[in-house]
């Protein structure tokens, strides 16, 4: 946890300059009011403040039970994680070209075969059967308008 | 006698089929969120809400509160059959009720639950009806500088309560109020962290931050292994605890609504609170406090009272004042500004109506939900029997579904997945989500105020403190800090002390 803590107070930090930087381009302050740099500045100081501070208490605290703790699940069930993050990028990616019904199907065809080990044809079937069912709601009933792939739909 | 008028008159907005039928399939849907572990009911909630768009507010409101409440009914199904909570709330039911299900007693267990259920969040919906009314005519005096200071003490509120590290609970609060800083400025309306992208020039929808670091995030947890779930089967003649139980747990009943009500109209408490609280008040009023853990119903009765109770409590500073009181309800917030409501004290002016119908609809609500959760508790407690691999990726679909709703743009969904990686880290990194959350939503509240107050006071700051509700607001800020730092001090130099010895 402290390792994490630490990581975590350096993307503050990194967050804080951003913030700050950002606010450098707009104004401070108008005649009576905040300007649009405003917030952003202060949001930049706050965290910073607060960011170092995380990192100067990890640094000098004394390890606890919650510190030994391993944060992140073991390797196996990172890949898994992992791997539904990949296809959930790869739909948002696929999408224009091979159209809302059939990328979500494949979306969900493949989890249910590599992750969870269902036979190929139960994951086409169930693949099918939930963009069949969501497709039928909100794009025939609701008319949501999501992108048609080379198939038409 | 005006509240029960009003009441009356919302009862008659709602007592419509649709309006019946939309609490009915919120109850139905919370009922399910509570009872399969891996999901909870704010971010089924954040799911559905993108869903809703375009409808009637009442309707879908109705079913987003209703689905709410339901998860707290639900949830303590999964905790007495199978010893794995279905929501955070429900995980202190799960030490009295795995060991009565265990001695033959399941049926005892979900029947007092969902009693307790169902009369604290009548009581509940009463009192919130009472004090949430009388709070937003109260609040109709505020000004910008009180709603600034109320905002700034909303948000403080729920990182001192709810927050297990303060620290990191300010980071994230901190960070949510520079995210709802992108977008076009309110002062001169000037592009802020926008590089150019278009989508960005309207903010961070508030629904696709929800549905990262709540709904996905939280699917990819469990998704982490491969999760089946047996449940102990139960019959239905079985559901009904007897009579002698039911009396013998009515004042656990009502020390449950006080807790959970009551604690629960303070920011950032939440039901998981409220029924751990309860359950600690359970014991010490108990004449056999070391029977706790064995299988004692006052145990359940108390604690799932109380997370009902809470969910009534966490409405009061929403409807009333506009400040969420939990996560659950911040989403609530949201989807109210979203279908183009004014939350807050106003809410009972301009939209009293609809107040009132949800209001009333809660009374329907926990009745669709008592029938659901005693005689139809078996037919639910099978669907835990479903592989939760095969639910996942059909939650990602919606949420994917959802992302792409709010702007009918793909470039939703990518953002959606940078949220939901985000919060899965902050999840492992024990980083809350929820005042993140939180300040998106009241941060453009917070710097509007804070511009109009200033602009009525010619740039001077003294207006926050010349004005009495506000500088009493910043008092009790003032003052939480302090007790809050103090304690903070105190707890570092009695663990130094220790690691000495």
């Amino acid at each position: 946890m402290k390792k994490a803590d630490r990581i975590f107070g350096v993307i503050g930090l990194g967050l804080a300059l951003w913030s700050y930087l950002e606010s450098t381009r707009l104004q401070y302050m108008t005649e009576f009011t905040p300007g649009p740099g405003f917030f952003p500045f202060w949001v930049g100081v706050v965290l910073a403040l607060l960011s170092i501070y995380l990192i100067i208490d990890t640094t000098i605290r004394k390890p606890s039970e919650k510190d030994n703790k391993k944060i992140l699940p073991a390797r196996h069930m990172l890949y898994r994680v992992g791997f539904i993050m990949l296809m959930l990028v790869i739909v948002r990616y696929t999408m224009p070209f091979l159209g809302f019904p059939l990328t979500l199907t494949l979306f969900a065809a493949v989890i249910l075969l590599l992750l969870e080990h269902y036979s190929i044809l139960r994951s086409v079937v169930y693949g099918i059967a939930y963009a069949g069912v969501t497709w039928f709601i909100f794009e025939y009933m609701l008319s949501m308008g999501f992108p048609k792939g080379f198939l038409g739909i | 006698m005006d509240v029960i008028t009003n009441l009356l008159g919302g009862f008659s907005t709602c007592l419509t089929l649709p309006n019946i039928g939309m609490a009915a399939l919120g109850a139905f849907l919370g009922t399910m969120v509570g009872i399969l572990p891996g999901l909870g009911p704010s971010a089924t909630m954040a799911i559905i809400l993108p869903i809703t768009f375009g409808m009637d507010p009442t309707p879908a409101v109705i079913m987003l509160c209703s689905l709410y409440y339901g998860a707290m009914y639900g949830g303590s199904t999964t905790s007495i059959l199978v010893n794995v909570p279905g929501e955070s709330s429900s995980v202190v039911t799960a030490i009295e009720g795995y060991q009565l299900a265990r001695q033959g007693k399941a049926g005892t267990a979900l029947g007092l639950s969902a009693i307790g259920s169902f009369f604290a969040g009548i009581l509940g919906t009463i009192s919130l009806a009472f004090l949430a009314s009388n709070l937003a005519e109260y609040s109709l005096k505020f000004g910008p500088a009180e709603m600034f200071s109320l905002v700034l003490m909303g948000m403080f509120t729920i990182i001192y309560v709810g927050g297990k590290d303060i620290t990191k609970s300010l980071m994230s609060m901190v960070i949510g109020l520079g995210l709802g800083t992108v977008g076009t400025d309110i002062v001169q309306g000037q592009p802020r962290f926008t590089y150019g992208v278009s989508e960005l020039l309207d903010g961070i929808d508030f629904v696709i931050l929800v549905m990262g670091t709540f709904g996905i995030a939280e699917v990819l947890e469990s998704a982490e292994e491969y999760m089946k779930i047996v449940p102990m089967k139960v019959r239905l003649r079985e559901l009904f605890p007897s009579l002698a139980d039911i009396w013998y747990c009515r004042w656990a009943i009502l020390r449950g609504y006080f807790v959970g009500f009551f604690i629960c109209c303070v920011p950032g408490s939440g039901p998981t609170i409220a029924s751990f609280l309860s359950y600690g008040v359970e014991k010490s009023v108990s004449k056999h406090p070391e029977k706790f853990g064995t299988g004692v119903i006052e145990g359940i009765a108390g604690p799932e009272s109380s997370n009902n109770a809470a969910v009534s409590g966490a409405m009061v500073p929403m409807f009333a004042l506009g400040i969420p009181g939990s996560g659950a309800t911040a989403v609530l917030l949201g989807g109210l500004i979203m279908y183009g409501l004014k939350p807050g004290p106003m809410l009972f002016v301009d939209n009293a109506d609809f107040v009132w119908a949800v209001m009333a609809s809660m009374f329907i609500g926990n009745i669709i939900l008592i029938i659901m959760n005693l005689p139809l508790v078996p037919a639910f407690a099978s669907l835990l029997r479903i592989p939760y691999g095969l639910i996942y990726p059909a939650i990602l679909i919606i949420c994917i579904v959802g992302a792409f709703a709010v702007a009918s743009g793909l470039f939703e969904v990518g953002l959606m997945l940078v949220f939901a990686v985000c919060g899965y880290f902050m999840k492992k990194g024990g980083v809350p989500a929820a005042p993140m959350l939180m300040a998106l939503i009241m941060g453009p509240m917070m710097e509007r105020s804070l511009y109009q107050a200033l602009n009525l006071s010619h740039g001077s700051m003294l207006v926050f403190i010349q004005r009495p509700i506000s500088a009493t607001l910043l008092s009790v800020i003032v003052l939480m800090s302090l007790y809050v730092g103090i304690r903070a001090i105190m707890g570092k130099k009695a663990a130094v002390e220790e690691a000495e010895e």
